[in-house]
């Protein structure tokens, strides 16, 4: 059987503030061939917040241990299309 | 309400008399904090209604002040009475009471005018107490009162009632003299036999409950009871923040797992702090609810884990909304209020580290120092829900 898409959510302040609160609804969102093929969970703060700099802006996404930043619905989905 | 090592659970519940709006019992109780102390008065004032209401609020307010200040019972129900204004249909002034007074190293004492006799239950059973009996002189009348010493114990209950109880159904086929105190004592021990650790209130309900059946459902007497239940506090512990050393981590875990009674977090740093040291896994639910709030997450052996700062910022706009212990609705907040109200003492450990993401002047919300938002939540707590708290930072 083919591995999951693993997607993490950040439920932390920041994340949360910034957008994340959103986020949660991404499993009614997401396009019908990707709906078996993900896991989403949500994640206690994943700390890209603490350097910024580097990692850019929250609300921050993990999808299969890769980062995204400033994420979105839509970033997400776009990002899963062109990807999978 | 808790002396120095013990709580005292103290509620009482009433009936009015058919047809009255108000009753002409009361009950008032009073926890002096310096001197450990916590003195209960329940009065009975003559006749029903608002006469007796007044007789009974006066009685049971001047003697509560008269014991907190440590004046001789007989010098106090000598003042009472000569106090009371006369019934001008009886020509007497007249109010029963009953004064509890337990002091920080268990010594109770208590004092019967006119009352039926108080209940002290200890192992599920009445323990009789030996009493003593006093002269006083009210208004040029020799009448009796009662005292009682005795020292509480852990678990015990006093239990006090006016005689709308124990004279409740009183003409009824099957007890002609009313239901007396001896039926009264099987009806708590069956209670007692069935709910062990039942709170006061819920004691004191059931028993005017009954009563109020006995006279079927129209109370022909102020129907109250009062109880004071002696038992170990129920303890909770909000944790918050993470410590502002992190060799103090090893610190909070410590006093997560000694603690005897349950255990909120809130915070995520936090929860992934707590989650390493004892290596069980946090599980974030994604339920999106109403409130607005990060959702819940669970963590064995934790009774809550939420979000921090929004989550307690919530917690504090809500106690300053409502008056009284029922809340409603969904969300972290609202769960974490729950769990206050449930116990008896709250202890606040508060990790003092500032996270430096939440200083951004460009974020859109305004996300409050930690210890500012607890110090406002303790506030209300403290005057308007009477808890006991504990505050400490790491």
């Amino acid at each position: 059987m083919e591995k999951k898409i693993e997607i993490k959510i950040c439920i932390g302040t920041l994340c949360y503030v910034m957008g994340g609160s959103e986020l949660q609804l991404l499993a009614e969102h997401l396009p019908e061939k990707f709906k078996k093929r993900v896991d989403i969970i949500g994640s206690t703060c994943l700390d890209y917040c603490l350097d910024q700099e580097k990692y850019g802006k929250a609300p921050f996404v993990e999808i299969n241990g890769e980062v995204m930043a400033e994420a979105s619905i839509n970033k997400v989905i776009d990002y899963l299309i062109k990807k999978y | 309400m808790n002396t120095r090592k013990n709580f005292i659970d103290i509620d009482h519940y009433q009936l009015n008399k058919n047809k009255n709006v108000v009753c002409g019992d009361v009950f008032l109780s009073k926890k002096i904090k310096e001197e450990g102390k916590i003195i209960a008065v329940l009065s009975d004032g003559l006749g029903s209604g608002i006469k007796a209401n007044v007789l009974a609020t006066m009685t049971a307010s001047m003697a509560l002040n008269f014991t907190s200040n440590n004046s001789p019972i007989q010098h106090t129900a000598e003042i009472i009475s000569n106090t009371l204004p006369i019934d001008s249909e009886r020509q007497i002034s007249y109010a029963t009471f009953t004064i509890i007074d337990i002091d920080y190293d268990s010594e109770t004492k208590i004092i019967n005018y006119d009352n039926p006799d108080f209940l002290l239950l200890r192992n599920q059973k009445f323990i009789p107490i030996p009493e003593n009996s006093i002269e006083i002189n009210i208004l040029g009348k020799n009448k009796k009162m009662y005292s009682f010493d005795f020292k509480i114990q852990k678990e015990d209950r006093i239990i006090v009632f006016t005689d709308g109880v124990s004279q409740s159904g009183i003409g009824n086929t099957n007890m002609a003299f009313g239901w007396g105190i001896d039926n009264v004592k099987i009806f708590i021990i069956d209670l007692i036999n069935k709910y062990k650790f039942i709170s006061s209130h819920d004691l004191a309900k059931k028993i005017v409950n009954q009563a109020n059946n006995n006279d079927i459902l129209k109370p022909r007497d102020d129907i109250s009871c009062a109880v004071l239940y002696f038992r170990e506090p129920r303890k909770l512990l909000i944790c918050t923040g993470p410590p502002f050393n992190k060799f103090d981590d090893n610190k909070l875990g410590s006093i997560i797992k000694k603690y005897n009674g349950k255990v909120i977090i809130s915070g995520g740093t936090t929860s992934q702090i707590v989650s390493r040291l004892f290596n069980k896994e946090i599980h974030v639910g994604l339920t999106l609810d109403h409130s607005g709030l990060p959702p819940i997450a669970k963590m064995e052996g934790i009774e809550l884990v939420t979000e921090g700062i929004l989550t307690l910022g919530k917690v504090s706009e809500i106690l300053q909304n409502i008056n009284t212990t029922e809340v409603n609705g969904e969300g972290a907040a609202v769960e974490i209020i729950k769990n206050i109200f449930n116990n008896d003492i709250i202890e606040f450990v508060v990790g003092t580290k500032i996270n430096n993401a939440h200083q951004d002047p460009n974020l859109p919300v305004e996300l409050e120092i930690r210890r500012n938002v607890v110090k406002k939540i303790i506030k209300i707590l403290e005057e308007k829900f009477l808890k006991e708290i504990n505050l400490h930072f790491i």
